[in-house]
């Protein structure tokens, strides 16, 4: 990877010198050997600060979105789910495909940041969930790629254990479980401003006024804020899990976000989101042969 | 010094508990906070929690009064502000130093009556630290990790005992009722471990003065999300806003915290945003912390506890920017 | 009192999402028609059962309701051709949503009723009330925080 930094930054160079883009959006190292952080590069002599290594686990896709109504040119560097986060936002029209410039990098899968805090430097560091379930290690839209492909065996097909399980309790036992954990949300909207399928300018949950949500914390409130935004990126959530990493009280959000996209494979057939950005949302059309439950 | 074993520490707890409300550091689902003692808690004694403790004397969501509403009228009707006698057990100095940060904003100019009735009725017995996290860096703030501002009893983790030492006339009190339960040793209390973070704050406040327009902060804000976990988890943080809830003719006023990280937080009745943009609620919530309540209160509005630097989804790192501020020119 | 008393006297609190043109017609003829049904709904008239975001049905159970009802135009007779199309697939998902989450299935309930069956209107009304009856009142997501 030390060799592929190299080349990273060099690739950074070149594209600030030619102009190619005003700014480089990448990682650098962060203040300990565990994290690496997003870093904006504009000036060709700051290069130096980026870095690639198993801890870049941050999407850096929602960051395009700050540079929505800026003038010129955005270079980005994407493993595979910060190019299906770039994807997504093209579909959605919040980002103009010819604006950005995507560099590709093939991810060999990112270890978790908490886990070698415990376990300290010298321990073998697992890898993130998201990255031990990922099946796009590839990034699937770029303009430049750099090193070699194939880093990483991508995972076979999705895992729904987790939901099957939860499936299996009855009413009452489902609702503790989820209630008990949303209870400890703090609704600090983490999990919601590192989202890649977020793009709303305006969130219902920044409009205490509106009256839909007050900003009093308890389980009911916490649930609707979970619910709601579950399915609000329903159909558009690329599975990065950055909403699951980023809580600070570690509960568990992608439970809600996988259920949908397993509901949406098997009812409305198989779907993977930020694939395709041109493809239709499956909950952004219909079709007649939907099936009917509801006679 | 007056020490039980570790193993015996619930004896205490259920001795104290007769008398108090015993709060105590604990697992929480996936998380560890400060919570009601009882037969089930799972204790953590060994490191200090994610979240502070900040919500028993400020509570998230706190309701201040009803309000029923009438065609012409409306009654207003006082609430009684919760809690009787409690004590918590096993706050660590970084979370005392916080405690005595929300005084001085709760207590001096001017008295909150919410905070007061919970802060007069709690008792406080510290817990000393042997081993910094990797985020740790109370020394840095000037804290002593093993001697807590204003506890009543100050405990000290001697490995597989716990001694405790009065402080405060309460703190002998509280000794005295549990005396029976606890033998006289000679004893050495071990020394803190080496922390991993260690930054030197001195000249800092005063310089920030002269920094609000530099460039630093557009460099430094730039990655940030403009989530609240950062202020959610701070021990110091205070900020709150007030609502309500209205159902038909009754009401309910609260108050519930607030982040300065938000858009909403200063958002103007008639559209306009003194904030702006992410540059601004960054740079306020540094200035802050080691600028405006220094010149206010003469002291810094972060004991080191680390948290922020924990939970951060980017890892804003307040001890690298005042590391930063420093190397300004 | 206990989260599974059912006090007494209770009835059932039940929100009907009704579009327009079909559903609320067809209400409007049970009621001419003189078919009775339980008096346990209250009828909230959408332009669409396009229109029904997931979050009403949320803040309907935040806000006490025991359970929900979304009603609309069969597939092939949306007033605006294809709304309730995308009703379809979206409750599809959204009440997989509830269910998972520990909302008894029957508390959150879809039914295409058109402008023309007054009875089935009424045999729905009363299959669904009969059904929350029978599970008693609903507690789960409730915001009763504001009560004393």
């Amino acid at each position: 990877m030390e060799k592929l930094t190299q080349e990273i930054r060099k690739t950074a160079k070149e594209i600030l010198e030619k102009g190619q883009a005003n700014v480089v959006i990448g990682w650098e190292k962060g203040s300990a050997w565990y994290i690496s952080t997003p870093v904006f590069i504009d000036k060709a002599e700051d290069v130096e600060r980026l870095v690639w290594d198993e801890y870049c686990v941050n999407n850096l896709a929602k960051y395009l979105l700050d540079y929505k109504t800026v003038e010129g040119k955005v270079a980005i560097f994407v493993k595979g789910c910060d190019a299906r986060g770039v994807n997504r936002l093209i579909q959605d029209k919040q980002v103009d495909r010819e604006k950005v410039l995507i560099v590709g990098l093939s991810c060999p899968g990112m270890k978790d940041e908490k886990k070698a805090k415990e376990l300290g430097k010298n321990a073998e560091i697992p890898l993130v969930k998201k990255c031990q379930e990922c099946r796009y290690p590839e990034p699937i839209i770029f303009d430049i790629f750099l090193g070699e492909k194939g880093k990483k065996e991508p995972a076979k097909g999705k895992d729904f254990s987790d939901i099957k399980a939860i499936e299996k309790m009855s009413s009452d036992e489902k609702y503790d479980f989820f209630s008990e954990n949303y209870d400890r949300c703090l609704r600090c909207y983490a999990c919601r401003n590192v989202c890649p399928a977020c793009s709303c300018r305006e969130c219902i949950f920044d409009q205490s006024k509106s009256g839909w949500l007050g900003k009093a914390n308890n389980a009911s409130n916490n649930m609707f804020f979970g619910i709601t935004r579950a399915l609000h990126v329903a159909g558009r959530c690329i599975e990065c899990g950055e909403c699951e990493r980023v809580c600070p009280v570690n509960i568990p959000i992608m439970l809600l976000n996988k259920k949908i996209i397993q509901d949406i494979d098997t009812l409305f057939g198989d779907y993977d989101a930020g694939l395709d950005p041109e493809g239709k949302l499956p909950l952004g059309g219909f079709e007649y042969s939907d099936p009917e439950e509801f006679m | 010094m007056l020490v039980i074993q570790k193993t015996k520490i619930k004896e205490i707890l259920d001795t104290l508990a007769k008398e108090y409300k015993v709060i105590v550091p604990a697992k929480d689902g996936d998380t560890s906070k400060f919570i009601p003692y009882g037969d089930n808690t799972e204790m953590l004694l060994e490191e200090n929690v994610q979240l502070p403790p900040k919500d028993v004397f400020f509570p998230q969501t706190e309701k201040m009064y009803k309000f029923k509403s009438k065609k012409n009228t409306m009654e207003i009707e006082n609430l009684p502000i919760e809690g009787g006698k409690q004590l918590i057990f096993g706050i660590r100095s970084c979370d005392m130093k916080s405690l005595d940060c929300l005084d001085q904003v709760f207590l001096t100019k001017g008295t909150d009556e919410f905070y007061k009735e919970k802060r007069d009725k709690t008792a406080l017995i510290a817990l000393s630290c042997t081993k910094p996290k990797e985020t740790c860096f109370c020394t840095s703030m000037g804290l002593d990790p093993q001697k807590a501002v204003g506890a009543d009893v100050q405990a000290y983790d001697l490995g597989d005992k716990i001694g405790f030492e009065a402080i405060t006339e309460q703190g002998k009190k509280i000794i005295a009722s549990i005396e029976g339960q606890l033998s006289e040793e000679s004893v050495v209390v071990p020394k803190f471990g080496e922390f991993k973070i260690n930054v030197d704050v001195e000249g800092v406040p005063e310089k920030l003065k002269g920094m609000f327009e530099s460039p630093m902060w557009d460099d430094i804000s730039r990655k940030c999300l403009n989530c609240g976990a950062c202020t959610y988890v701070c021990p110091t943080c205070h900020c709150f806003d007030i609502s309500q809830e209205v159902r038909g003719e009754d009401g309910v006023k609260y108050r519930c915290w607030d982040s300065c990280m938000f858009g909403e937080y200063t958002q103007m009745a008639g559209g306009h945003n003194p904030r702006p943009t992410k540059k601004e609620r960054v740079r306020n919530r540094f200035m802050h912390k080691l600028n405006y309540f220094v010149e206010r209160y003469n002291m810094l509005l972060c004991t080191g506890c680390g948290r922020c630097i924990n939970v951060c989804p980017v890892n804003m790192d307040i001890t690298a920017i005042i590391k930063q501020v420093k190397e300004a020119e | 009192m206990s989260i599974n008393e059912v006090p007494q006297n209770w009835e059932p609190k039940i929100l009907v999402f009704a579009c327009n043109w079909c559903t609320y017609a067809g209400a409007d003829l049970t009621g001419l028609g003189r078919l009775q049904y339980p008096p346990n709904i209250r009828i909230l008239k959408v332009p669409c059962s396009g229109r029904v975001n997931p979050q009403f049905v949320v803040k309907a159970f935040q806000r006490g309701i025991d359970g929900v009802l979304v009603a609309g135009c069969h597939p092939g007779d949306c007033h605006y051709s294809t709304g309730n199309y995308f009703t379809r697939r979206r409750f599809l998902i959204m009440n997989r949503m509830m269910e998972y989450i520990g909302i008894e299935p029957q508390r959150m309930q879809n039914k295409w009723i058109s402008a023309a069956e007054a009875p089935k209107f009424q045999q729905v009304i009363t299959e669904v009330t009969e059904e929350i009856r029978a599970l008693g009142p609903n507690r789960k997501l409730r915001d009763d925080q504001w009560k004393n």
